[in-house]
Parts: C-alpha cells; structure tokens; sequence
C-alpha cells in the first residue's frame, strides 16, 4: 500500500524533473531576443515617422503598443492598418481618434520661388527626402517622401503644401465604373469628324 | 520513351487546360492584303512607352526625320521612341492615353510635312554582325514585343540562361484579330530573316513556328519558306495547333508544344525556352538588315461598323480617328471601341488616342457582334468559370475575395497568376464582369506592396537619418573635447609665459607713459603739446590785457589762476591725472543719466570743473614759460592770442551744430554763465564781462581743489554755478542783443579766448590721456550740454518777457 504510494510520487516525481530540464532546455535553446510582437507590429505600420502617435517614430509606436498603448492612433495607416494590428494583438477593433474619413496619400510640394533655403523644414524631414542648402532653394524628393506633415509647419514663409499624389497609369486601380466614360452617340461622331 | 526534342520534331502536341471557343470572325478582315492609309495630320507619340525614364532629345518645332530618335535613357527596360514621319514637333503636353483609364501622359505631337524623309539608316547583314551589335540594334529600333503585352524584346534576345527552344507565335487565337494572319501571308520570308537573326542570338536546337489551323494559307506561306532553310545545328519547323483560346498565351503556347508548365512567378527563360510573336521576328529583320526603326506595324481594323474591314500598315502615333476616318468608319448608338481583341482588349472612350506598338486590332463591333454589357447577377456557384480557366485558377473564389476587397486572400489563391484571358467572364451565365474583379484586386495589390516597398525604405532613411545625427553629435562632441585637451594643455605649459610676459609690456608702458606725459614722438602727443602752449599764450595775453584794462581788478584772478596752477604743480601730477579721469567718467553718467535740463545743473558744473581740470593739468609743465612770456613780450602774446583765437573759433564752429548757433543768437544773452562753460557758443562767450571773470576765478579755485579732491571740486562748481547764475539774474537787463553785438571790449575777447580755449584742450587733453574715441564722445557730451543750455536760456528769456 505505502509502496505503490511512494512509486507514484516517485513516478510523478521523475516525470516532472524531465519536462522540466526539457523546458529549460528548450527556453535556452529557442530563445528569441526582444520582443517579435513589436517586430511586427512595426511591420504593420505606414513608416511614415510622423509622429501623430505622440511617439517618436513607428517603432517607439509599436513597441507602445506592445506594451499594451491603443491600437488607433496611427492615421497614415488608417482604419486598415488599425484592423491588422487588432488582429495581430488579439484585442477588438478601436475606432480611430479623430475621423480620418481623408486617407488619400500626399506628398510635400515647395513653392520653390517663394522657398528663402532656411533649411528649417530639412531638419524636420524625419526622412531626408528634402534636398537644399542655406539661403538655397529646397525641395522634396518626392519619391521619398511619406507625407508625414511634419516639414509644413516649421515653414516661415508658409510655402510647402501637401499635395496629392496623381493618379497615373502606374497607380490606376481599373475601377472601369469610376472612370467618366463618355459614350458617343452616332451623331456626335458625325459631328466630330474633321 | 522520346526526348523531348523528338517529340518537338514529330509535332507531338499536349493538351493545355481550360480554354474557350469563340466564333473567330476573322474572315471580315483576312481577305484582303495589307494596305497603306494616307498620313494622319498629326501623330501622337507618348513618351513613356516602354519603360520608364525617358529623356526627351528633341524641342518644340524642332523639325524631326523620319525614323528620328525622340527621346534618350537609361534602366533596364528603356526603349526608344522614334519620329513616324518627318515633320515639325507641333507640341509636347499631355495627351489622353491608348489606356483604359485614358490618363493623360506626356505626347510628342508631330505635324507631318507630307515628304517622308529618313533618317540616314544602317543597313547590314545580320551574320557579319556580333551578337551585341546585333542586340543595340533591336534595342535601339525601339522594338517591343508586338503580340500586345509590348516587352522589350532584346531583353529577351539576351537572356541569362541557355535557350533550347524558340517558338515564333503566330497562332493569333483572339477573334476578329488577322494581322498576324495577313503578314505570314505576306512577308513568311522577312519572318523567316528575322528568324535567322533570333537563331543566332539564341542558338537555340530548335525552332517551332507555332499557327493555330484555322489559318492554312498562313501555313502554308511559312511552310514554303522554311523549306529552303539550313540553320546550323538546329530544326526548324511549322507546328499547326488546334483552334482554342487562349493558345496564343505564352504560358499556354508552351504548354501545348512541349507539355511543360512555367511555374508560377518564373519566365519561360528558366525552362530554356524563349517566345516571340511573328511580328517581332518581322521588326527584327526590319531593323537589323535594313536599320529601320519600329515605326509602324500592321493594325487590324474590323467590327461590322467599320466600311472597310482589314489590315493596315499604320504609323505608329496615328491617332485612331484618323485610322477610322478612313476606313469608312460608321458609328451606330453606344458604340463601343474596343483596342486589341474582344476577348482582352479594352474600350475606349476617346479617339483622338494613338496607335502604340502593341496594338493590334482596333475593333469597332455592332451590337450584333458583341451586344451591350448585361447586368451583373448573383453567382450561382455553377463552376463553369473554374472549368475555362487555362491557368487552373477558382475563379469564384477570386471573385469572392475581390469582391468584398479581401485582397489579400485573394492572392492566397494566385490571383498573381491570372492571365486576364476572359474565359471565365465569357463563360459566366450571370455575366459578372471577373476579370475587371481580378484587375481592381491586382491593381491594389500591387499599390499595397508598393506601399510597403516604399515604408520599408522610409524606414531605412528614417534609421539612417538617426544614425547620421547621432554620429553628428559625437563627433561634435569629439571635437569639442579635443579643443578642450588641447587649451588645457597649451595653457599647462605657455599660457602662464605669455600672460607674464603681457603683463611685463604693460608695465613698461605704463613706466613710460608716467616719465614723459608730453612725448614728442607721437603726433598726439604733440598735439597736446601745442594745444597747451596755446592756452597759456591765450591765458598770457589775457592776463596782459586785463592788466591793462582793468588794472589791479584783473590782476588778481590771474594771480588766482597762477596760484591755481602752482598748487596743481605742487601736487603729485599723477594724482591730479586720475582724478581728472575720476570726475569725467562721472561727468559722463551725469550727462547720460539726466538729458533733462533740471538735472543737468549738476552735471553742468561737473563738466565745467571737469574741463577745468583737464585745462589746468595739461597746461602745467608750460604755464610758467608761457606766464615768463606774456611778462616779457605783450606783443608776441597778442599776436599769439590772436592766432589761438582763430584756432578756437574753428573749433567752436566744428563743434556746434549750425542750427544751434543760428538760434543760439535770440537765447545768447541769458545764457552766459551757462554757455561760457560749455564752449559751444563763442558769441554768448563774448557777452562774457567782469562777472565771467570772476567767476572764472571761481572755476580756477574750484579746479585747485578739484586736483586735491573730485568731490569738493563739485562742490566749489556748483557754488560758482550758483554764484554766477546769481550774478546774471542780477543784471538782465543789461545784456541786450544791440548791446552784445557792439561789445569789441578786450577784456570780453580775452574771455572768449580764454573760454573756449579752455574747452577746446579739454578735448586733446582727454584724446591723448584715453582713446581717440573718447574725443568723440566729449564732442557728443559738449554738444548735450549745449542743447541744455540753449534749453535753459529759452526758459530765462520766457521768465524776463514775463517779468
């Protein structure tokens, strides 16, 4: 009777000192530095550093949101990128903060005539993609910019504007119905002949 | 078991999946040969074509030949764009696109000059030829692959891989579509020439022209030319398939001649095997051997609603109006034109659009042919579309997944590999439109992942950007700690040296200065000098003139100021010296510290006593010689009284503003006392009388004790002040303008002289003990005062009107 007891603690015993040097060798072997969570949560975010988070940079966001921050203060991303990162920490969807109902992409423009070269908006380029030089004109690369704001308001002469990005043949979305076909009756060909 | 290449040669052909087939409607444009059109008045020539990066060479009205090259590039798939005609460049702006967005994109507008000229052309035999000639060639003709999907074709004459097997496509599969047709018909022998050329670039062990069979005399044209033909070490032969849509599909063609599959995001350059359409061997010959440009292709022009239905060497850049107006175009109600096949193409909604490199077919159907698009109905799940897809897809589940805009699942389902063929639309029984679903899926896929391409390379710039400040700032850092380093080493070992030895210099100065107050070596110096002998020559004659005059009266200040000057000598002159300094230095804060005029009594008597100091120190090592002088010889000192008076007058002029004299003149008689300290008026100076003297008297004793202490200085000047306001208070009314103006008394003079002789070696006397600058500010000091002055005596004046 006591026998069978003490083999069952014993048993019980031996069982949990193997999984247990089995975890621990696990935990040594596959151990992931950092925290793969804000890997990609980095991943998910527009990298468009604009800081409207209130963090500096996509990946301070991504590490706050790792640590538990509202998954809906990115707007660049917009309601799409809020939807991944929801998925992502297994939490419910949050509305966005403030109605971001424009999501189009813009891109900086430099009135350049007026541009006084104060390079004051270069420094603000979380991204480098405005080229100039003291007391010389700048501009945007843009290809390179993200249309993160930032370099509007540090402007003194006011003289960036956010345009949007136009559509061209490389960026069409074939969506045939939004597309202002004109359908020509045969008397307006008629008409339009030389 | 055959090889391969066997089966190659005994034509064995496989079966491809999926695929359609549709009434072909070719008959309506395969009938007649190949035509010319007369040349549009204007030709449209967009500049990004083919690849991107395009410079344009050429101006506005620039005159362009014909076969001209437009633009100039660099990247991997640049083609050049060429001048169809010759003629004038009418316009560079944008254009609506041969698109079917219908986009504007920059054009090149030629307006022909109706003659044709060349461009100088290189013709050549291929075979004399290298391969990379051979290779810019192409690339330089501007050659795209002119089945429809427009690839640059030297990039694949010039593949990475080996090539075993070449198909020349001339199967055509699309409806109403005969222009391939038409050119074996007619040009099998050019095709066979721009065969060869294919051949030795390749070097590949066989070649397959590849026709489907509903196009025998095509057939047969290419037979006959192959029959002729050797190649080396390779077999070429015309392979005739069976009528499906879509064989004409690279990926299908391969599929149905060697029953091998291109994997999903390969090319078929990978499995050694390489397609070009017959048009393209066609514009190789063109371009090798006889060095033309593709400028021009064969265009099907067909649909019931088109006169005369058929194919047409069209310049590339002719509008398509111009194509129709000539063709004897009819435009019924909703007319659709549609660019490429029914299957494929697209609808456009504007005409005045160019012919591009790859557009094949313009078809202009009637609603018989292809009747108006139906509205879209719910998918009954029947799976017809699954069964007509020749890439293997679910169609239906793409369309789920593109529908509702989960783009991503989608892709889960190789929506990358859909050829946009048509054959799940054309089979739908509830006509959904799929492909323009799986183009909006691929369009916005393809923005999602250049979005990301370009978050990605924000995010590097972004790091970058970091590590750039960063390294900045230690740098700066770096720098600012070796400065720091390098100070404190410098000062550990000569800094205490030099310090010593500037201090050493300092004191030999001073040594030096304190030896010889009046050095003749420097011109101040001498200034000063005879700036003091000036004064006591002036002071000489003065003293002679009232011993004259007034007798004993006089006599007595200028033994005063003697005394006065015997004291100052008595005392260290070192001492005198700095408090001199002293009581300027206060005179000044006085002076700027209360510009009111109430405030200005004290600073007042402060610059008097201040001026008097400066006066009477400078004048101690000459005033005895001078006094010697004025006792032994009256007149050399009245000629030297004289000359000093011109002297002062000079100064007085430079120094007071002409404003200030001109109205000085109403105020002069009131302001006496005040003036006479202040220098800069000579004419109330000469009002001056007995009461100046004595109060001068006064100044010189007030000076006396200035030397011993700057504060009973003040003391005494303002007792003079007050003594000598007393005095003018007194006798107002005997100072009238008549009378000051007729006054040429001596005495008065000399205390003119006296006055602002006083003054004005103030001015060096203070210039040569300080700074030059320090003059300055005593001008500016002496004209305040003098404002003050005036000041005070507009007030005096209004007081006696009232009186």
């Amino acid at each position: 009777m006591l026998s069978s007891i003490l083999i069952a603690v014993a048993v019980l015993t031996a069982i949990a000192l193997v999984f247990g040097i089995l975890l621990g060798f696990a935990s040594q072997k596959f151990k992931v530095e950092g925290n793969p969570i804000v890997d990609q949560a980095e991943a998910l975010l527009p990298q468009t550093q604009c800081g409207q988070c209130g963090y500096p940079g996509c990946r301070p966001y991504a590490q706050a949101i790792a640590n538990g921050d509202k998954i809906n203060k990115c707007p660049p991303g917009g309601t799409a990128t809020m939807e991944k990162l929801a998925e992502l920490m297994g939490i419910d969807p949050q509305p966005l903060d403030e109605a971001v109902a424009d999501n189009t992409k813009k891109v900086a423009y430099i009135r350049e005539d007026e541009c006084i070269g104060c390079t004051k908006c270069i420094q603000a380029c979380p991204v480098d993609a405005i080229l100039g030089a003291g007391k010389l004109m700048h501009t945007v690369i843009t290809k390179d910019c993200t249309g993160c704001d930032l370099c509007v308001e540090p402007c003194p002469v006011d003289c960036i504007d956010m345009v949007e990005v136009k559509t061209d043949l490389s960026n069409w979305d074939w969506k045939l119905t939004h597309q202002p076909i004109q359908v020509l009756s045969a008397q307006q060909y008629e008409d339009k002949r030389c | 078991m055959l090889t391969l290449l066997e089966q190659l040669d005994k034509g064995t052909l496989w079966h491809s999946p999926g695929g359609i087939h549709p009434p072909g409607l070719k008959t309506t444009s395969n009938t007649q040969s190949i035509k010319r059109l007369p040349l549009a008045k204007e030709f449209i020539i967009p500049i990004p074509q083919v690849g991107d990066l395009a410079t344009l060479t050429v101006k506005l009205n620039d005159h362009v030949l014909k076969g001209q090259m437009l633009t100039n590039g660099k990247g991997f798939t640049y083609l050049p764009v060429h001048a169809p005609t010759s003629g004038k460049i009418k316009a560079i702006e944008k254009r609506s696109s041969n698109h079917a967005s219908g986009l504007p994109v920059l054009c090149c507008v030629i307006e022909p000059d109706g003659e044709e000229t060349w461009t100088p052309l290189q013709a050549d035999q291929a075979s004399l030829l290298s391969n990379d000639a051979i290779i810019n060639k192409i690339k330089d003709a501007g050659i795209a692959g002119m089945g429809g999907a427009a690839f640059p074709s030297h990039i694949k004459l010039n593949p990475a891989s080996d090539i075993n097997l070449v198909i020349i496509n001339g199967v055509e599969c699309e409806p109403f579509i005969t222009s391939d047709d038409r050119l074996m018909r007619e040009h099998a022998n050019e095709i066979i020439d721009g065969v060869k050329i294919i051949h030795q670039l390749l070097k590949p062990q066989r070649i397959v022209i590849a026709i489907e069979d509903n196009k025998p005399q095509a057939v047969a044209s290419m037979q006959k030319s192959i029959e002729t033909l050797t190649l080396d070490d390779c077999k070429i032969r015309v392979t005739v398939i069976p009528t499906k849509y879509p064989s004409g599909g690279e990926k299908q063609l391969i599929q149905i001649i060697t029953g091998n599959e291109v994997p999903s995001g390969a090319i078929p350059a990978q499995l050694g095997i390489v397609v070009h359409n017959v048009g393209t061997a066609y514009a190789i010959q063109d371009a090798v051997t006889n060095g033309k440009p593709l400028i021009e292709r064969v265009v099907t022009l067909t649909g019931e609603q088109i006169g005369q239905p058929g194919n047409y060497w069209i310049p590339i850049g002719t509008p398509i109006k111009h194509a129709l107006q000539h063709t004897a175009f009819q435009a019924q109600t909703q007319q659709k034109m549609i660019i490429g096949g029914p299957m494929m193409g697209y609808a456009i909604g504007e005409l005045q659009v160019p012919i591009l490199k790859g557009t094949n077919c313009i078809l202009a159907p009637s609603n018989n042919e292809i009747g108006p698009d139906l509205p879209e109905q719910a998918c009954i799940r029947c799976g017809e579309c699954a069964v007509a897809c020749p890439a293997l897809l679910l169609p239906q589940q793409l369309f789920w997944h593109a529908k509702s805009e989960e783009f991503e699942k989608a892709a889960s389902y190789h929506l990358q590999d859909c050829i946009e063929c048509g054959c799940c639309s054309y089979v739908c029984p509830s006509d959904i439109p799929l492909v323009e679903y799986y183009r909006i899926a691929k369009s916005a896929l393809k923005n999602v992942a250049h979005e990301k391409k370009q978050a990605e390379q924000a995010k590097l710039r972004f790091e970058a950007r970091l590590k750039r400040l960063d390294d900045e700032k230690q740098a700066r850092e770096a720098k600012s700690k070796a400065a720091a380093d390098k100070r404190k080493q410098s000062m550990s070992s000569n800094d205490k040296d030099a310090v010593a030895l500037a201090m050493a210099r300092i004191a030999a100065k001073k040594k030096a200065s304190a030896a010889e107050p009046g050095t003749e070596s420097s011109t101040t110096a001498n200034k000063k000098a005879s700036v003091n002998a000036a004064i006591e020559r002036a002071k000489a004659k003065k003293a002679a003139k009232a011993a004259q005059t007034d007798g004993p009266s006089v006599v007595i200040p200028s033994a005063n100021t003697d005394t006065a000057v015997t004291d100052n000598t008595d005392v260290d002159p070192k001492k005198a010296r700095v408090a001199a300094a002293v009581a300027r230095a206060k005179a000044k804060k006085a002076a700027q510290a209360n510009p009111q005029p109430e405030a200005n009594l004290v600073s007042q008597s402060q610059i008097s006593s201040v001026t008097a100091t400066d006066s009477e120190n400078t004048a101690t090592p000459v005033i005895a010689d001078s006094a010697e002088y004025a006792v032994v010889d009256p007149k050399k000192a009245r000629i030297a009284a004289a000359v000093a008076r011109a002297k002062a007058k000079k100064a007085a002029q430079a120094n007071s503003p002409s404003s200030a004299q001109s109205t000085a003149e109403a105020v002069q008689i009131k302001t006496k006392q005040e003036t006479t300290t202040e220098t800069t008026d000579p004419l109330s100076s000469a009002v001056a009388d007995n009461t100046q003297i004595s109060e001068k008297t006064v100044i010189a004793d007030s000076v006396d004790n200035a030397i011993v202490d700057p504060k009973k200085a003040r003391i005494a000047a303002a007792v003079a002040k007050a003594k000598a306001k007393k005095l003018a208070q007194s006798q107002p009314k005997s100072h009238q303008p008549a009378n000051q103006e007729v006054v040429s008394n001596d005495a008065v003079d000399n205390a003119r002289v006296d006055t602002v002789q006083e003054l004005s070696s103030s001015q060096p006397a203070i210039g040569t003990n300080e700074a030059p600058a320090m003059a300055e500010l005593d001008d500016k000091k002496a004209r305040i005062a003098a404002a003050v002055a005036k000041a005070k005596a507009k007030k005096l004046a209004q007081q006696q009107q009232k009186d």
